[in-house]
């Protein structure tokens, strides 16, 4: 059973949040850092945060970026960092303690993501559970595989992406002791997953949606069994990425990590709503994703199977914008969601495929 | 009645564009002023939609709970006649047409996971879900980041 926290928002926002809104942002920030390299090193002296910024993209929690400079013991230190911090409104609950602990076993394999330094797991220090990594090289680019580029190139890279999926499927989450910090399925995978995200849709839901209950119902007669069980990312896509010069430095946003089927992630990323982001059209489609995958894994990929991943797809993300219509009717959250209804037609029309 | 709903809004989005929009320099603040902007055109536009979607939304759902009570529980098929018996709210009445819009749609997201329903019955419902979907007046408008200047000098932290 997975240990997977997504319950309440924004737990630690509620100790003392309304006199924390009323300071500046980024004083509050900066004092928390400043303590949180002070937790981790008493004997840090002339520390010095510079370039602080907060990122206008991040729709889930706050990003800030900075340098940091301090003395101690061991010497003088000077990083690039990074601060992921809970916002107050969310369309994604998270829980910074499984992201970490993901971020520290990936630190002994091959896969490029940030190093993590310092975690405030309820906010003591900056008002919100937080973390700060590793600043990486890099650009985040939504688009990378549809830009200006050369076709040569974003093709390149789409193998890059689809290589590195299946690195992260490959992880020996049993060595690493992922097992005890993410959970173990004890059943299917999918239906792990389509009870956490029926409780998120429960908790999101302020009107009657039919069209999600009957994909729903749809999902529950036909959940899959999983060929593997493997550390699956939970949101795969080139936004989730680092890349330089055309190659991929980092791969981003782990805290929806988890145990699960390989195909969560594979259904993703072949996702017709998605298909800008992971496709280029007549030279890296859906079929060319999947015979790619199955040849570097050696998995079967089940078409059926796999198409009840997709359809989870884009129920999931029905799902996560209810969550930001809700968050935002409560009057913490600062986008306009609607009622996912581009989504519905490609969800009926899979399910009419699967028949 | 001047100026109207529509030039209110309109009038509004012009100021936020024209006026304030150039003073914001925080990125993000610019983003989201530009996501609310958005939002407000759609409104503008969809508006005056809202009252005619939910009424023919409420008769094509009722016509589809009609077709669907034969296959559901005798106790849901019960509450779904009851609430057909119900006369239509008032046209011009947009609290009464939406609450009947709600009323109809908790039966229908029951009804339409009855374990009874035909092959008929599944494509009744999609083609309704389907054409719901497409007639939905609100929609969610993507915005990306702006370009706005450079954010503000934020405070340095030194000991």
């Amino acid at each position: 059973m997975s240990d997977r926290s997504s319950s309440d928002p924004a737990p630690a926002r509620a100790a003392g949040s309304a006199a924390m809104d009323a300071v500046d942002p980024a004083v509050q920030v900066l004092a928390g850092l400043r303590q949180l390299i002070l937790d981790a090193h008493p004997s840090a002296h002339g520390i010095a945060l510079d370039g602080l910024v907060r990122s206008a993209g991040g729709l889930s929690r706050e990003n800030w970026s900075f340098d940091a400079t301090w003395t101690d013991a061991q010497g003088a230190h000077h990083h690039r960092l990074m601060l992921m911090r809970d916002a107050a409104g969310t369309l994604l609950h998270t829980d910074r303690a499984r992201e970490c602990a993901v971020l520290k076993a990936l630190e002994h394999t091959a896969i490029p993501a940030p190093h993590i330094f310092w975690m405030d797991e309820q906010g003591q220090r900056l008002g919100a559970p937080a973390v700060v990594m590793e600043r990486m090289p890099g650009v985040c680019d939504y688009m990378a595989l549809n830009g200006p580029g050369p076709l040569d190139a974003r093709l390149s890279l789409a193998q890059d992406f689809l290589a590195l999926m299946a690195t992260i499927h490959a992880v020996d989450w049993r060595a690493l002791g992922l097992g005890e910090r993410l959970g173990v399925p004890e059943g299917a995978p999918s239906l792990r997953d389509l009870a956490h995200w029926e409780g998120e849709y429960r908790k999101a839901q302020l009107e009657p949606h039919p069209e999600l209950d009957y994909v729903l119902s749809w999902l529950r007669r036909r959940a899959p069994q999983a060929e593997a069980l493997v550390l699956v990312h939970g949101d795969f896509k080139p936004g989730n990425a680092l890349i330089d010069q055309g190659r991929i430095t980092a791969k981003l946003d782990w805290e929806t990590a988890q145990l699960g089927d390989p195909l969560e992630d594979l259904g993703w990323v072949t996702n017709p709503v998605r298909k800008r982001e992971h496709q280029i059209p007549g030279h890296w489609e859906r079929r060319e994703i999947v015979q790619a995958y199955r040849e570097r894994t050696g998995r079967q990929v089940a078409e059926a199977d796999l198409l009840w991943w997709n359809v989870f797809s884009c129920w999931k993300l029905s799902i996560i914008q209810l969550t930001a219509v809700a968050e935002f009717v409560a009057g913490r959250y600062h986008r306009v969601f609607q009622t996912p209804t581009w989504l519905y037609r490609p969800m009926f029309q899979m399910m009419e495929a699967a028949l | 009645m001047r100026p109207s709903v529509e030039e209110q809004l309109q009038g509004t989005c012009r100021i936020l564009e024209d006026v304030v929009a150039p003073c914001v320099n925080d990125p993000l603040a610019r983003t989201l002023l530009d996501g609310v902007v958005a939002n407000l055109r759609m409104l503008t536009a969809a508006l005056p939609g809202v009252a005619p979607f939910l009424r023919q939304d409420n008769q094509t759902t009722g016509h589809l709970l009609a077709q669907l009570s034969s296959s559901v529980s005798p106790e849901l098929a019960e509450r779904v006649a009851l609430a057909l018996a119900t006369p239509e709210p008032d046209v011009a009445d947009m609290a009464a047409l939406d609450a009947h819009n709600r009323l109809l749609r908790e039966l229908m997201a029951e009804a339409v996971c009855s374990a009874q329903l035909t092959p008929e019955h599944h494509r009744a419902i999609v083609v309704h879900m389907s054409a719901r979907a497409s007639r939905m007046p609100m929609r969610y408008v993507a915005t990306t980041p702006s370009p706005a200047s450079p954010s503000r000098p934020t405070p340095q932290a030194q000991n």
